[in-house]
């Protein structure tokens, strides 16, 4: 009676212990996740901070170059750049056009139609 | 008895309790739910801020697509004075590099202000040089503000008609003011959290509102004709020295302003040197009397009240008429004259009979059917609506001296619509400088339609009007210099006498116009051209036909060869097709009929 009872004092009660080192296991990897994620969260945050820091830079710098362009190519600019004598416009001379005749409108509305001289023809 | 005392003790003690729970129970309440929203507020005061994101304002550009004004990124230097870790130093390298005078910083900086704006409209790559700059110093206390500033590519091209914002991006003249509402975008926000450094904390970030950006506004401006106006103008001022100086370019039948230019004028990118008197829209905002352009509203009444025929004779009194005790002359002695030819000749005395013929009230009708004295309804802001006094108001000769259009104030513009109205077949269209608005990626918000008012004349009316206009461009007329080769034109002169704003006129001083259109059949665009008080070497030169006329001939010639007009038939029999076929090469001859064979309209005028 006594050695069982010895016995049975110094079991180990396998199951429950397994059971609490999950528990434990378990507390610890979600408490470790937790911090992770949290870090991993403040870092993407950082790197967002910084794509749409980048992402302003590009645009800013590309608003910029967009505005250069348009000045520089502007009815004004071109003027003054052929009057300096940067450009030069050859005068189209009469013999150099031809005139087509107007071709015949086609029947349905839907149909395509060619356009001799989109930019010209108003 | 001890029993008693202990339990009412007992009793106090938990009453005691109650008492101190419930009162904590309460303030709890209190804070938590009664004064939620206020100490939310103040605790978000503390450490959330509202981070502005900016909307771009939208782009101005032509009915081609060109730009016209456009947004270009800058940055305000600020400073916080009670960050700043080394002044004198800080002083020296931000005066070195934005340019300041440094005596004019350091006593800017020297208060203790937080929010001290050192200098706005700095070049983006400047502001960086100078951020790095600071940074490899080690100084604070100076931050860049986002911002943008608005440039105009093509300087004082158009600058009436697009106008200028001011610092605060609000458009205030032009197309910029009037089209405000679509321009300005919406600026979005974000509320974030800041950590002891001043850092964002990029997980903590609250609501947020993207911005959004301003609508493209689309002119029906067509650049190369106003390149082509704008030269011309250029060459009148040189030319002729007028105070000021109008051109309108429209398109008839749907309204369509296709250039407008006024001198003088400014450089939009400069706009902060130009004087008040440069930045007047003339075509919208000044009145004038139009002289004889006007005589179109008698002619139209006499003839749509079918009162007389096109070739009814008048007698011109030959050049002299006395009426409501006072003398109207003629430029020559007129004696008998037909409806037309009064027109062509520009018959003072004989507009006048029309004008009679019709009556006052009816003349009066007519007169603000033509769409003077009110609004066009143009979206240019500023417009006038001229002055057109009602016959109640008239004197008895003035019945004589409206019809020559004296007495009256019309803007430019309504002097363009009107002529208008006679080239669209009697139709009274609203003239309209917004083709469209859109977004950024071309989807399309709003796209306007022409706008008929109103039907002034009978179409018939209209074409017998046109075919008079017609004769005034020939040799009979007296525009003949506003002929171009190729093409049939319909127009009136005016020459009219300067008013003198202490009353009366000014002697020698006159108001020079032409207003017409091409081709007289199918008319493309509608023109008018007016110089105010210009300047020649000889006085009888000073006429609408002499000055106006031609300047409307050069542009009507180069617009019709950049439209790709068709010369007139009558043109084409006129050149031989042996000289068309010598002309052009072997390989571009195809197998044509006389009618293809054309030269185009570039035969020196004559």
């Amino acid at each position: 009676m006594n050695r069982s009872r010895r016995r049975n004092c110094n079991t180990v009660n396998a199951a429950s212990l397994a059971r609490w080192i999950v528990v434990t296991a378990f507390l610890a990897l979600a408490g470790l996740s937790y911090v992770y994620l949290t870090l991993q969260l403040y870092h993407l945050g950082e790197r967002r901070k910084a794509i749409e820091h980048e992402l302003a830079t590009l645009r800013t710098q590309n608003d910029i170059a967009s505005a250069q362009i348009a000045a520089l190519t502007s009815r004004s600019a071109l003027q003054r750049r052929l009057k300096e004598g940067y450009l030069k416009m050859v005068p189209i001379s009469e013999a150099d056009i031809v005139r087509l005749t107007v071709p015949a409108r086609a029947a349905d509305d839907d149909a395509i139609q060619p356009v001799a001289n989109p930019s010209g023809a108003k | 008895m001890n029993a008693k005392n202990s339990r009412i003790r007992c009793v106090l003690v938990c009453a005691a309790f109650i008492g101190l729970f419930s009162t904590f129970s309460f303030r709890l309440i209190y804070l938590q739910a009664i004064k939620h929203d206020e100490y939310a507020e103040l605790a978000a005061e503390k450490h959330v801020h509202k981070q502005i994101i900016h909307a771009e304002r939208g782009t101005i550009l032509d009915a081609n697509n060109e730009v016209l004004a456009d947004n270009i990124p800058v940055k305000t230097v600020v400073a916080d004075a009670t960050l700043l870790n080394d002044r004198q130093a800080t002083v020296d390298l931000v005066s070195s590099e934005l340019g300041i005078p440094s005596a004019q910083l350091a006593e800017k900086l020297s208060s203790e202000r937080r929010y001290i704006v050192i200098k706005r409209e700095v070049p983006e790559a400047q502001a960086v040089a100078l951020r790095d700059k600071l940074r490899a110093a080690n100084l604070r206390g100076i931050y860049f503000e986002h911002d943008t500033t608005r440039v105009y590519p093509n300087g004082s091209m158009l600058c009436h008609v697009i106008g200028f914002t001011d610092f605060d991006h609000h458009g205030i003249q032009g197309v910029e003011a009037s089209m405000e509402e679509y321009l300005h975008g919406q600026d979005g926000f974000r509320f974030i959290e800041h950590n002891r450094a001043g850092q964002e904390i990029v997980p903590y970030r609250g609501l947020e509102r993207p911005a959004r950006d301003g609508y493209q506004v689309h002119l029906t401006i067509d650049l190369s004709l106003q390149n082509i106006v704008e030269n011309e103008i250029d060459a009148a001022m040189k030319e002729y020295s007028p105070q000021k100086a109008t051109i309108i370019l429209m398109r008839p039948q749907t309204g369509e302003i296709l250039a407008m230019a006024n001198r003088p004028d400014f450089d939009l990118n400069l706009r902060a040197e130009a004087k008040p008197e440069e930045m007047k829209n003339r075509a919208v905002t000044d009145m004038m009397e139009p002289g004889s352009t006007f005589k179109i509203v008698a002619a139209s009444a006499a003839l749509n009240e079918r009162k007389l025929r096109p070739d009814s004779v008048i007698f011109c009194e030959n050049g002299l008429w006395n009426f409501g005790g006072a003398a109207l002359h003629d430029h020559r002695a007129f004696s008998y004259l037909s409806v037309r030819d009064i027109l062509v000749k520009s018959s003072n005395i004989g507009a006048a009979k029309l004008a009679l013929s019709v009556g006052e009230q009816r003349y009066y009708e007519y007169i603000r059917r033509f769409g003077f004295g009110e609004r066009t309804g143009i979206e240019l802001p500023g417009e006038i609506s001229g002055l057109i006094r009602p016959p109640q108001a008239w004197s008895k000769i003035s019945i004589t001296r409206i019809p020559m259009g004296h007495e009256v104030g019309v803007t430019p513009l309504q002097m363009t619509v009107a002529m208008a109205a006679i080239a669209n077949g009697g139709k009274l269209v609203m003239p309209r400088i917004i083709k469209s608005i859109t977004t950024a990626d071309g989807k399309t918000i709003s796209s306007l339609s022409p706008v008929v008012l109103r039907q002034v004349i009978s179409p018939e009316t209209a074409k017998e009007i046109g075919d008079a206009l017609r004769g005034v461009v020939s040799d009979q007329g007296t525009a003949a210099a506003a002929a171009v080769p190729g093409f049939t034109i319909a127009g009136k002169t005016g020459t009219a006498q300067k008013v003198d704003p202490r009353g009366g006129y000014e002697h020698g001083k006159y108001v020079v116009s032409f207003a017409g259109y091409l081709p007289a059949d199918h008319p493309e665009f509608v023109g008018l051209v007016v110089l105010d008080d210009a300047h020649t070497s000889k006085p009888e030169l000073n006429y609408g036909g002499l000055i106006a006329g031609p300047i409307f001939s050069r542009i009507a010639e180069k617009a019709a060869r950049y439209l790709d007009l068709e010369p007139h038939e009558e043109i084409r029999k006129a050149i031989p097709v042996e000289r068309v076929e010598k002309t052009m090469p072997a390989e571009r001859i195809r197998k044509p009929g006389p009618a293809e064979r054309i030269a185009l309209t570039n035969a020196s005028r004559h």
